[in-house]
């Protein structure tokens, strides 16, 4: 189990960004268009075995010659004002059919990857996720943000569009971050290095939908371009996200109109306000929704 | 990662460069375990270690099947005579990397194991009286070439397609080939609605290539029986049922069957195969 540098970047004080798959694959796409718009170059990996089960075998004329995993990558990229580098996953290490990173599995390679962070003098880490939350598709997905120390959270408010556990109507600032996106926030706290997870929000019945998120992944990459002080160009992100909203509307549309009279409803909180559907108005929604996608054909 | 800790050796065999054997317990047509068991029993192996479950099996309580409590199991037997080595284990479901290493290690740590055959069934959509062919994949080309005289498919060309994932067979061989062991995994087509059936035929195929290729000189007359009695039985659900034996004869025409068909000739055989009678 360990890690391969295959060039050792020359970094000063670099800030470390995180992240892998999870819901709507918001905070995975936020970092890799970071990553692509910096042309961050790729300067080692985890290696995968350990960790993952592989995801191809290439047999060629009856040999066994190529077998291939899921990637954890490093990059780097030196800008005017700071220097970066990047982790991405390809997959959470999970154990055991769990949807999530948790266990041995998932604390070792937490420490991996900030093992590389101290060896290249890193001294805050950035991850990033979704945070599922009653709200409506149309309008602007928030960031929450969850810092994992006192000290940084002055400076999380200052971040736009960004809200702490404790603004959000009913949480009195408690909640979890599931998968490796938190789990690397608590083993950086427990190492002594700053850490924050920045998550954009998804509406409540979108979550469970294999479909991205790319409309919430424009709000973490404004908040990290922010935090992080760089100019990046947006148009990309932007028009991957305008094309997922004219999807989600035309699923929408789809559903039956009693759901839609429902989430409608949502279309009118502000932020921090009470949500305007109950628990018991939520998990009804979301079982209808869930019975709408596992319907049976039908002829007409 | 070797990890010799997961290993509990309790016996000490005299073996010279033997072969490993490597079946699953949760395999298309009970190939994995079927050939496994049958390799044990006729050759009378037996049992000198085994890895234990723990970080590779959840341990949260027992499976019940067929009345009884089950437990995993990953069992390493020898027989002398063939310098064979047979392991025979249900799947891991987590740690598969240390898992199948220590798989290894059996064998090569303690007796250098020259060759290592997995064994596995693939499902296929066609009629179970259509001619089985032997495939087999090797992890070198050293080792492709060695096969290359015997009975087997070998021009196999494949890429996993998305959305699947490789068999715990290529996972084996391939970390075989970074330790530089020589190895093949050995495939037999099973028809899909044998799948969750023995497939005494599918057995016999591999068997035989293991008896050739490693001289073990076994009497094939009770798997020769079994394959009748199969066959028989096949033959009598036909002629019981106008629906199953249309729907073989289409598979043997070439004749694709819908989905609705495919799911009820899964179910009309493997409720008469599961019958006492």
């Amino acid at each position: 189990m360990g890690v391969r540098i295959h060039k050792r970047p020359e970094v000063e004080n670099p800030v470390l960004i995180a992240c892998w798959p999870g819901i709507g694959n918001i905070g995975v796409i936020a970092v890799d268009a970071l990553r692509g718009a910096l042309g961050a170059e790729e300067f080692g990996e985890i290696e995968p075995w350990d960790f993952f089960y592989p995801k191809k075998v290439l047999i060629r004329n009856g040999e066994l010659t190529d077998l291939e995993f899921p990637s954890s990558k490093f990059y780097f990229k030196k800008t005017e004002k700071r220097d970066l580098m990047f982790f991405i996953g390809e997959e959470q290490p999970t154990e055991a059919g769990r949807a999530y990173a948790e266990g041995t599995k998932a604390y070792q390679m937490a420490n991996l990857i900030l093992d590389v962070a101290a060896e290249f003098g890193c001294g805050r880490v950035y991850t990033s996720g979704a945070a599922v939350a009653p709200v409506h598709h149309s309008s602007r997905p928030r960031v929450w943000a969850v810092p994992n120390t006192d000290r940084l959270i002055d400076e999380v408010k200052g971040y736009e569009n960004t809200i702490l556990m404790s603004e959000i109507e009913g949480r009195g600032g408690q909640g979890n971050i599931t998968g490796l996106n938190g789990l690397l926030l608590g083993v950086a706290r427990k190492r002594g290095l700053d850490a924050i997870c920045v998550m954009g929000e998804i509406p409540v019945y979108l979550q469970g939908l294999p479909f991205p998120y790319p409309i919430a992944s424009k709000s973490v990459l404004e908040v990290l371009a922010a935090a992080l002080d760089i100019e990046i160009d947006m148009q990309e992100i932007t028009a991957f996200a305008a094309s997922s909203e004219g999807e989600i509307e035309r699923l929408y549309e789809m559903f039956p109109s009693e759901i839609r009279d429902q989430l409608d409803k949502l279309k009118t909180v502000a932020p921090a306000e009470p949500s305007p559907i109950t628990e018991e108005d939520k998990q009804k929604i979301l079982e209808d929704i869930d019975k709408f996608f596992k319907r049976e054909p039908r002829e007409d | 990662m070797s990890d010799k800790r997961a290993l509990r050796i309790y016996g000490a065999p005299e073996l010279n460069c033997p072969t490993m054997v490597v079946g699953w317990g949760e395999d298309v047509g009970g190939l994995g375990s079927g050939v496994t068991d049958y390799l044990i029993k006729k050759l009378g192996c037996q049992a000198f270690g085994e890895i234990e479950p723990e970080g590779f099996f959840p341990l949260s309580g027992v499976s019940v099947e067929n009345d009884v409590a089950r437990f995993p199991e990953s069992v390493i037997y020898f027989c002398a005579e063939k310098n064979l080595v047979v392991f025979k284990s249900n799947s891991p479901r987590s740690d598969w990397y240390r898992f199948l290493n220590s798989t290894l290690d059996i064998g090569e740590h303690y007796y250098q194991t020259k060759e290592v055959y997995t064994i596995g069934g693939m499902v296929y959509i066609g009629a179970h009286t259509s001619p089985r062919h032997l495939v087999a994949v090797a992890n070198s080309p050293e080792m492709r070439e060695a096969l290359a005289q015997s009975d087997l498919a070998m021009d196999i060309n494949y890429e996993t397609p998305l959305g699947q994932r490789p068999t715990l067979n290529a996972f084996l061989l391939w970390i075989a080939r970074m330790r530089d062991l020589a190895g093949a995994s050995l495939w037999v087509p099973v028809p899909f609605y044998l799948g969750s059936a023995p497939d005494p035929k599918a057995w016999r195929k591999i068997v035989g290539f293991l008896d050739d290729r490693l001289n073990l000189e076994l009497d094939f007359r009770d798997l020769d029986e079994e394959v009748l009695r199969h066959d028989a039985k096949m033959a009598q659900l036909r002629s019981r049922s106008a629906d199953v034996d249309t729907c073989i004869h289409r598979l043997e025409s070439n004749i694709a069957l819908s989905d609705a068909e495919n799911e009820k000739l899964v179910s009309k055989v493997q409720e008469f195969l599961e019958s006492k009678d």
